[in-house]
C-alpha cells in the first residue's frame, strides 16, 4: 500500500502502431483522459516509447495533453517486454501518477499487467466506462467493466493502491481535438541495457493479422447443426453473397468440416454487434448466445419451438431452417 | 524430463447466472460449472507435448472445494498429476493476489520447465495471469504460437508478435499462453474417467505453502469489486405465425427494414 496522495495525474500510455502512427485508441483515452484531470485539476500526460519519436508529438498534443514523457531509440522501434516494463516502471516511480490508462491492445494489455505487478497495484481489463466517484472515497476511479460473457456488468475500484489503472478498448470513447496552450515536453536518455531471453532465429517476416472478419459486420448470417448438410450449409455462403452478409456459426459446422474455424461466434471464437442477425438452424447453447446478444436485432429459425436460442430473439420462426434458407436464396438470386 | 503445468480454471457453465440481492456478489451455490473452455487449448497442447516429448503433465488450479471436479476432469482427459491450490484465505483474490499464490506455488514445486495457460477466463476475462506470473517468477512468456519443438532444455516456436511471424528459440522454464482454435481438445475417455478417480489429488493451502501475510484474497486484493449487475437480454420474442411463405416474407421484410437490398453478383467478377 501507498500513500495516494503522493500521486497525482492521469496518465495515457500512446502505443505507437506498427512503428508508423499513434494509435487511435490512445487518442481516443486521451480525450477520456482529459476529461478526468479537468475535474481533477491535474494534467493529462502521455508516455511514448517509440523510434523517432519526435515525429508523434504533435498529434497527442492536438489531443489534449499537459505534458508528454517520452524516449526515442532504435531500440524502441518495436515493443520490447523487459525493456518496455522497465522504463515504464521507472517513470512511475519517478512520477507517481494516481491514473494510468492504457490501449486494450496486445501491447496495451501486456504492458499494463507487468506495470501493475511491479506496482502491487489493480489493473481493470478492457473497461466500458471511468468516471470519477465520492461514493467509496475522495475522487476514486470507478471503473465498470462486463463479466461472464457479458451477462454481468461488475463496477471496481483500486482504494488503496496507485496508479489506479485499467486498459480500455478501440471505439469505447470518442477523439477529441483540444490543444492545450502550453505542453511540457520531457524527453528522457535511452540509456539501458536489457538483454532478452529470446532469441530470434533467422529474419522475421511481416505478417499483418488478419482483421476478424465478424466483429465490423452489420449483417451476420449464423449456421449450425440444423443446417444438416455441407451443401445446405453452402447456400448459407451464397445467400451471404447475395446480401453482402457474412457467414459465422457454432462449433459443430467447424467440427463437420462446413466451416473455417475463425468464423466461429461465442464464448471461444466472435463476438458479434451486428445490426442484424439471423441464425438458422442454431439452438442456441450459452457459448453461442454470448456471442451474438449485442447484436441490434436477432432473428432465430429453428424447427424446436422450445429451442434456447428463441429466448433471445426478437424474431421466432418455428420452422426447418433450410426451407426458409431455400426461400430466401430465390427471393435473393437476381435472375 | 519435461515438467508441464497447465494452469486451468473452473467457471460456471450457465446463462442463469443470479445475484444475491443482499451482497451483490455472484450465486455460485448450485450453479453448474466447466472448465474454462480456453484452458481445454492448453491442457490438449500439454498432453500433446508429453506423448511427443515424454515427462510429466499436471492440471493446476487454485479456486474452491467443488474445483476439485474441474481437475478430475483434467485427470480423465489423461493428465498425470492434479493440484489443487485451496484455502479460505485466497477466496476473492483478484489477479494480482493470485499471481503472488501462484508464485508461492511455483517456488515451491521448483522444478517447472513449461507452464501453459489458456487466453482468457470466461467469467472475468482479464487475462492478466499469464503477464504477471511472468513477471513474478521472471521467465519469458510466449503467446501466439504455431508451432513448437522442445529441445534438450529448449524450446523452439513460431509465433506471431506485433506484425511479425518470427522464429524463436528461448531456455527453459517459459510459460506458454495458447491462443483458441490453437488445436481440438481431446474428449474424455470412459477409461479415462475411471482412471481420474483413482488418482489423488495434491492439496497446496496457505500454510503449507509457507505464504507470506501479503497474501490475503479478501483484505490485500488492490482492485474490489462494488457494484454487480445482470444484463438482462431484453427481447420481444416475438413468434410469427402462418405458412412457410408467409414466414419467408417476414424475414424478408426484416432484412429489407435493416437497409439490406439485393446486389447484383453475376457477371464478369472474379
Amino acid at each position: 500500500m501507498n500513500n495516494e496522495s503522493d500521486y497525482k495525474d492521469i496518465w495515457v500510455f500512446t502505443e505507437i502502431k506498427d512503428h508508423v502512427k499513434v494509435h487511435d485508441c490512445a487518442l481516443e483515452i486521451l480525450g477520456k483522459g482529459r476529461e478526468i484531470a479537468d475535474k481533477l485539476g491535474q494534467n493529462l500526460v502521455a508516455v511514448m516509447l517509440a523510434l523517432d519519436a519526435e515525429q508523434y508529438i504533435s498529434v497527442i498534443e492536438e489531443h489534449g495533453a499537459d505534458k508528454i514523457i517520452y524516449m526515442s531509440h532504435p531500440e524502441l522501434k518495436h515493443y520490447h517486454e523487459r525493456i518496455f516494463t522497465k522504463i515504464v516502471h521507472e517513470f512511475v516511480e519517478e512520477y507517481k501518477p494516481s491514473i494510468f490508462l492504457f490501449p486494450s491492445t496486445e501491447v496495451g494489455n501486456a504492458l499494463a499487467a507487468r506495470i501493475a505487478y511491479r506496482c502491487k497495484t489493480g489493473l481493470v481489463s478492457d473497461v466500458l466506462n471511468l468516471e470519477l466517484s465520492d461514493e467509496y472515497g475522495e475522487n476514486l476511479l470507478l471503473t465498470d467493466k462486463p463479466a461472464y460473457g457479458g451477462n454481468i456488468h461488475v463496477k471496481i475500484i483500486c482504494p488503496n493502491t496507485r496508479p489506479q489503472m485499467c486498459t480500455i478498448t478501440m471505439g469505447t470513447f470518442k477523439k477529441t481535438l483540444i490543444q492545450k496552450a502550453t505542453v511540457e515536453i520531457i524527453k528522457k536518455e535511452f540509456n539501458h541495457d536489457v538483454q532478452s531471453k529470446i532469441k530470434i532465429i533467422g529474419t522475421p517476416t511481416r505478417k499483418d493479422k488478419p482483421t476478424s472478419t465478424l466483429s465490423d459486420v452489420k449483417f451476420v448470417l449464423g449456421g449450425g447443426n440444423g443446417l444438416v448438410s455441407k451443401d445446405n450449409f453452402n447456400k448459407l455462403f451464397q445467400l451471404a453473397r447475395l446480401t453482402s452478409g457474412q457467414v459465422g456459426g457454432t462449433r459443430r459446422p467447424i467440427l463437420d468440416g462446413w466451416m473455417p474455424e475463425h468464423l466461429q461466434i461465442g464464448i471461444s471464437g466472435e463476438t458479434i454487434s451486428s445490426d442484424l442477425y439471423i441464425s438458422f438452424g442454431i439452438s442456441g447453447a450459452i457459448q453461442h448466445v454470448v456471442g451474438i446478444k449485442d447484436s441490434k436485432t436477432i432473428v432465430a429459425i429453428n424447427k424446436d419451438p422450445n429451442a434456447p436460442i428463441f429466448r433471445v430473439a426478437d424474431y421466432c420462426i418455428i420452422a426447418d431452417a433450410k426451407d426458409i434458407l431455400d426461400g430466401l436464396l430465390e427471393y435473393f438470386t437476381v435472375d | 524430463m519435461v515438467n508441464i503445468f497447465v494452469l486451468i480454471k473452473q467457471v460456471p457453465g450457465t446463462h442463469n447466472l443470479e445475484i444475491d440481492k443482499k451482497n451483490g456478489a455472484l450465486i455460485r451455490e448450485g450453479i453448474e460449472t466447466m472448465i474454462n473452455p480456453d484452458d481445454l487449448y492448453a491442457l490438449e497442447l500439454g498432453l500433446k507435448l508429453k506423448e511427443r516429448y515424454g515427462g510429466n503433465t499436471t492440471a493446476l488450479t487454485m479456486g474452491p472445494s467443488q474445483a476439485e471436479f474441474a481437475l478430475r476432469e483434467c485427470l480423465a482427459m489423461g493428465v498425470d498429476e492434479a493440484i489443487h491450490v485451496c484455502d479460505q484465505i485466497f477466496a476473492y483474490s483478484d489477479t494480482l493476489q493470485t499471481t503472488l499464490v501462484l508464485k508461492e506455488v511455483f517456488d515451491k514445486i521448483k522444478n517447472y520447465d513449461l507452464i501453459i495457460t489458456g487466453s482468457q477466463t470466461s467469467d472475468s476475462s482479464t487475462g492478466q495471469v499469464p503477464y504477471q506470473l511472468s513477471e513474478a517468477l521472471d521467465i519469458p512468456l510466449i503467446t501466439d504460437i504455431f508451432s513448437i519443438e522442445l529441445k534438450n532444455g529448449f524450446v523452439q516456436c513460431q509465433r506471431n508478435f506485433g506484425h511479425e511471424s518470427q522464429n524463436i528459440q528461448v531456455e527453459l522454464p517459459i510459460i506458454l499462453r495458447v491462443r483458441k482454435h490453437f488445436n481440438k481438445p481431446r474428449p474424455l475417455s470412459l477409461l479415462g474417467i475411471k482412471k481420474a478417480f483413482e488418482k489423488g489429488i495434491k492439496k497446496f493451502d496457505f500454510n503449507s505453502l509457507n505464504c507470506p501475510d501479503s497474501i490475503d484474497g479478501c483484505n490485500k486484493s488492490p482492485t474490489r469489486v462494488v457494484k454487480t449487475e445482470k444484463i438482462s437480454l431484453q427481447r420481444k420474442n416475438e413468434i410469427i405465425k402462418g405458412t412457410i411463405t408467409e414466414k419467408i416474407q417476414k424475414i424478408i421484410e426484416i432484412i429489407q427494414e435493416h437497409g439490406i437490398e439485393k446486389i447484383w453478383v453475376g457477371g464478369a467478377h472474379e
